[in-house]
């Protein structure tokens, strides 16, 4: 909604400057979102009269003028050809900006000197297309400011208004909230009519077929109109408020609409079969409306009917077969009031959001009907010379009564902590101009809610009113007593929280994509066809494909990630994603939902430099990471094993991760026809693990091992294997001793190739002794160690190099 | 005797000082002190003193041998200084060659609002709240007053799974579901991800949201402004202005918008808040008693209040990010900025 301060005056008395005022709007629940002021900076822009123009010597397109600042004269150079010399023309002079920032410089144009700008109305900033100079009405007086000389000084304030304000979305409804800030007296506008027409009832009748959805429909007749264009101050006005000039009787109803808030249409009389109105739903049938397009009505679609079918998408849009013509003489003016839901679900279902509609839906005022069309026919006849027949037709076949409600000035306080008396609240209260008297109960008011203030329901609604007439800035700020005991954490919280925080210290960045992603992508992991996670949860009205489905995996997400730094050169990626992934579930309402951690792994181990070798990550380096993940989480004894059955990954260079029967997840190598999907052309490890799987699995730290004080002795031992043996069986070997002197053994190298037998493979392991109670002797060591190659021996055939 | 003991003295301390390396210090040392050194050959000459003689040079033989000493270990003292001080400049190396690094992880700028923002409110008395992200109609719109046709669910534009499923478009229904579960009093936030079907430069169809209410005895809209004022000059400083002002939401009445001064231009007026010098921060007021209905909360015993803010808008603000699809397009030079 868009007010004036000029247009605002016509209504209130205020003593506020434009920025005072803006700042009061924004406070009282009217934000401001932009304010402007109308020819601000502009009085260099000054009215100058032409004493003689001539062609430039140079420039078949261009002429010197001689123009009459009022001070002096100046040159300048002018490319229009709409000017005469005598004509009174708006001079940019030396100095002025322009609006777009455009200065204006005194110069040479093909030789010539100028010393100025003549403008049009698009360079003033008063039209969206000019052609030609503005031409002044030659009343003016030589060298006024344009804009003070044409009354176009004005602030425009445009106001974001909340959908509960229906009230605001006129000037009189926002003039109503000014006065109430300054204590001041609103003044609406009361038309007198020269009814000079024949009696409106010998010509036309208006019915309602549905007083449910249409209580009031009011209409007047005016005859003999001349249909032209309106006179400027009235297209300067809709223009100032956003709304394009149409013709002098169109341009009544919108001004009277946002003048007083109350939608109208005017109907060409003579197009409306029968001569009469019905409001009735017409059930399925097509209309055409005035822009144009075919609307398929259906049952529940209130239109506004001739004798025959629709002539008005009621409370929305008139129709293409009943508008205003150039040729228009008799025009037939509807005043109505709509419900809300009629007009939202017509609107809402057909697409179709107007000015009249956006009134109606929110609750235009029942009590405006008459006052409006009045305001109106009174503005035709004057503006186009209309003939007005005598009385109004005012169906009302369903009154709306005021609402009565009761405020308590206690309650009233205790929610807002404030201390105010009912005195008080009952002044706050009729500033408005709702109607308060005092109860039986001293702590009570009465409050008569006028039909402008829809939104006033109940009491907790007049408490709001209070205490936003009041100002939110006097409620004083206090803490709130008493303590909460708090609620307990919702399961595995710390968990989540302590795995980003690991993922982190891995050195991965987190990474957040969309929930919804194309259906193809289970194409592009390669899923099989009867893969249940092909089965997504489907939004059914997406922006694009590509956000049309819930992901079940987050792979997909990180690989298209991973490919789009690629692409910027950023090759070394360690990305990771804790999100949900969605699962319809047969027989529920709501799919599950379920925490993923998923990452992948790809380019240089370490960023290059001088001291770091460019050593390309492997399978190990993310296995590591997950190691980790369990270790922090206290999950021991998990199990690698080689089949996953994934499609997506590297059979050979996969796993699935097991514990106690539960799959935690996969990781691995992505398989390379998955990554050419992708356009990645060099190996990407990744892991995705079910987070829920691992709260459950996780534990707390406890049963922390005392610290031994006595030293430690290791044996390195190299033994001769064969290929096929995993480590998984040699370390399941060594923990087979089951010897409590053993504190720990390590793999440390691995070697196949130059000296070593094919088929077989050098794997040497550092064991490490001791005890928490002595220092061990050789001897001791040794017959342990001998028992564990021994073992080595026996159960894995292994030779000791 | 006197005199030779003297001159040894001298000529030893010469030696001790001429040593350049411990090595030469050592042999000095031998050739002074040792078994067959000089002092050694001196004291043989000590039998052909008298008896009132040999006392006196007994003790000048004792100092010349302590003085030697201490000449000698103060001079290896001073060679290995020497030494070490060698070996350190010998060891110079470069330091202004960059270190050995490790590839840094970094937390999403979102994450870290949301964890950032929840630590304020703990410490405030607020739990953690959670709920699904795709929701029932009733939780995210029904119990919330918004109704089927009700004008405000225009204000947040749907995606559907079904007629009754949507994505949900605030955290609000984890209050719903929250209130359901708990008797008052409750004081929870409820960070998480919501969805709008909306998506231009200032608008993603994903972004997240922290909710947070607290429902108990007594609770005023003067407790609202004390909490909420808490939480902004804590997250953005004591010295931040703060208002409140009237707005407009389904659950909430009195409703307010809280506006803290532009970050950015100290309030005096600037591009990104519109030169106002203000910044929406916070929609907030105190729950609407149609929403304790739908719960079963009597609002004749309990009041209490609501707020929800934009962690997208909150991150942008406060590490000055200008673009919101940088958050979604988690290219790895913006990510490693949060490191
Ligand atoms: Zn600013």
């Amino acid at each position: 909604m868009v007010v004036t301060w000029n247009w605002l005056k016509e209504f209130v008395e205020f003593d506020l400057t434009p920025e005072e005022l803006s700042h009061r709007l924004t406070m009282a629940g009217l934000e401001v979102d932009v304010m402007e002021k109308l020819g601000a900076g502009l009085d260099g822009v000054i009215v100058a009269r032409l004493l003689d123009v001539t062609q430039h010597p140079d420039a078949d397109r261009l002429t010197v003028c001689r123009v009459d600042t009022g001070a002096g004269e100046v040159q300048v150079v002018c490319g229009a050809t709409n000017h005469r010399s005598g004509d009174l023309i708006a001079l940019a002079t030396v100095g002025t900006i322009l609006p777009g920032d455009f200065k204006i410089k005194e110069s040479k144009i093909r030789g010539q000197l100028s010393q100025g700008m003549l403008c049009s109305e698009k360079e003033l900033g008063l039209a969206d297309e000019s052609a030609g100079i503005m031409i002044l009405p030659t009343d003016l007086q030589v060298g006024q400011p344009v804009f003070k000389a044409l009354g176009l000084t004005d602030v425009r304030f445009e106001l974001g208004l909340t959908p509960n304000r229906a009230d605001c979305l006129s000037v009189v409804g926002v003039a109503r909230e000014v006065a109430a800030m300054v204590a001041g007296t609103l003044h609406v506008p009361h038309a007198t009519l020269q009814e000079t027409g024949a009696n409106i009832q010998t010509e036309t009748s208006v019915e309602i077929l549905d007083a449910d959805k249409c209580p009031r429909y009011a209409a007047r007749l005016i005859r003999k109109v001349k249909i032209g264009p309106s006179p400027q101050w009235l297209v300067r006005r809709l223009e100032a408020v956003g709304l394009r000039s149409i013709n002098n009787v169109v341009d009544v109803t919108n001004y009277v609409m946002m003048e007083l808030g109350h939608p109208l249409h005017a109907f060409d009389f003579s197009l409306l079969r029968g001569g009469k109105i019905v409001v009735r739903c017409p059930g399925d049938s097509a209309f055409t409306t005035l822009d144009s397009q075919v609307r398929k009505l259906t049952t529940n679609d209130l239109a506004i009917c001739d004798g025959e079918g629709p002539v008005a998408l009621a409370g929305v849009m008139g129709g293409e077969n009943s508008e205003i013509r150039p040729e228009t003489t008799d025009v037939l003016l509807e005043s109505a009031w709509f419900e809300p839901y009629a007009i939202r679900r017509t609107s809402k279902r057909l697409g179709i959001h107007t000015d009249s509609s956006h009134r109606f839906e929110r609750g235009a005022d029942i009590n405006m009907v008459p006052v409006a069309l009045d305001r109106a026919a009174a503005l035709i006849a004057l503006l186009a010379d209309g003939v007005i027949s005598k009385g109004m037709i005012d169906a009302y076949p369903r009154k709306i009564e005021n609402r009565s409600l009761i405020i308590s000035t206690k309650r009233t306080n205790a929610i807002l902590g404030l201390a105010l008396s009912t005195a008080e609240v009952s002044r706050l209260l009729s500033s408005i101009g709702l109607d308060v008297k005092h109860a039986a109960d001293a702590d009570q008011l009465v409050v008569g809610v006028p039909t402008f203030r829809p939104d006033l329901e109940r009491e907790i609604d007049l408490i709001e009113e209070v205490a936003r007439l009041n100002g939110y800035d006097l409620i004083p700020v206090t803490m709130p007593s008493g303590c909460s005991t708090g609620h307990p954490e919702p399961a595995g919280q710390g968990t989540v929280r302590r795995l980003r925080d690991l993922m982190v210290a891995e050195g991965f960045a987190e990474v957040v994509n969309y929930s919804f992603v194309h259906p193809d992508v289970s194409d592009r992991i390669l899923l099989t066809a009867d893969d249940e996670r092909r089965i997504h949860t489907v939004v059914r009205n997406p922006l694009t494909e590509d956000q049309s489905v819930m992901r079940t995996l987050l792979l997909p997400s990180l690989l298209e990630t991973a490919a789009r730094n690629i692409a910027y050169r950023s090759n070394d990626l360690s990305l990771f994603e804790l999100r949900p992934v969605f699962r319809p579930v047969h027989g529920t309402e709501l799919p599950e939902e379920t925490l993923h951690l998923a990452a992948v792994l790809c380019g240089r181990r370490a960023p290059l430099g001088w001291c770091q070798t460019e050593e390309p990550v492997d399978f190990y380096d993310l296995k590591g990471a997950v190691e980790q993940l369990l270790e922090v989480l206290h999950i021991e004894g998990a199990s690698w094993s080689n089949a996953t059955g994934e499609p997506y990954l590297h059979a050979g260079k996969s796993c699935t991760l097991m514990h106690r029967n539960r799959c935690l997840g996969v990781l691995g190598e992505v398989h390379p026809k998955v990554l050419a999907n992708y356009d990645i052309a060099y190996p990407v490890f990744m892991f995705e693990l079910n987070v829920a799987s691992l709260i459950q699995e996780a534990n707390a730290i406890s049963g922390i091992q005392p610290i031994s004080r006595f030293p430690d002795v290791y044996r390195d031992s190299a033994f001769l294997l064969d290929s096929s043996v995993s480590a998984a069986t040699i370390t399941e070997t060594i923990a087979g001793v089951r010897s409590n002197l053993i504190e720990s053994s390590v793999i440390f190298d691995v070697y196949s190739g130059k000296g070593i037998p094919e088929g077989k493979k050098s794997v040497a392991v550092r064991v490490r002794y001791r005890s928490t109670e002595r220092t061990l002797t050789d001897e001791e060591i040794s017959k342990v160690h001998d028992r564990l190659v021994r073992s080595m021996e026996s159960r894995l055939k292994a030779c000791l190099r | 005797m006197k005199q030779r003991l003297e001159q040894l003295l001298e000529s030893g301390r010469q030696s001790v000082m001429q040593a350049q390396s411990d090595a030469v210090l050592q042999e000095v040392r031998v050739q002074l002190l040792g078994r067959k050194g000089e002092l050694t050959a001196l004291m043989k000459g000590m039998g052909a003193l008298s008896a009132e003689e040999r006392p006196v040079i007994g003790a000048l033989v004792n100092t010349v041998k302590d003085s030697l000493e201490s000449l000698i270990a103060e001079r290896s003292a001073v060679l290995r200084e020497e030494e070490i001080a060698r070996r350190i400049e010998g060891e110079r190396i470069d330091v202004t060659l960059p270190g050995r690094r490790r590839q840094l992880g970094s937390l999403h700028p979102i994450t870290q609002v949301t964890q950032d923002v929840s630590a304020i409110f703990a410490s405030l008395g607020f739990g953690v709240a959670e709920g699904p992200e795709i929701e029932k109609d009733f939780y995210n719109f029904e119990a919330l007053n918004m109704p089927k046709d009700h004008p405000a669910r225009d204000m947040q534009d749907t995606f559907y799974i079904s007629e009754d499923v949507v994505l949900r478009t605030h955290t609000s229904p984890v209050q719903i579901r929250t209130m359901l579960k708990h008797q008052p009093p409750v004081r929870v936030i409820a960070p998480g991800t919501v969805y709008r079907r909306d998506s231009d430069i200032t608008h993603s169809p994903m972004f997240h949201q922290i909710e947070g209410f607290l429902v108990d005895h007594n609770v005023t809209f003067g407790d609202l402004k004390g909490i909420l004022t808490a939480f902004v000059t804590r997250y953005f400083g004591a010295e931040i202005g703060v208002r409140f002002r009237p707005s407009f939401f389904p659950f909430t009445e009195p409703s307010a918008e809280v506006d803290m001064q532009c970050v950015i231009c100290s309030g005096k007026g600037c591009r990104v808040c519109k030169d106002s010098g203000w910044l929406e921060i916070l929609g907030s007021g105190m729950i609407d008693p149609e929403v304790f209905k739908s719960v079963g909360y009597d609002s004749d015993i309990y009041s209490g209040f609501a707020f929800g803010m934009g962690v997208e808008r909150i991150a942008m603000l406060k590490y000055g990010v200008s673009d919101l699809r940088l958050f979604f397009g988690n290219d790895v030079r913006f990510l490693q900025q949060f490191a």
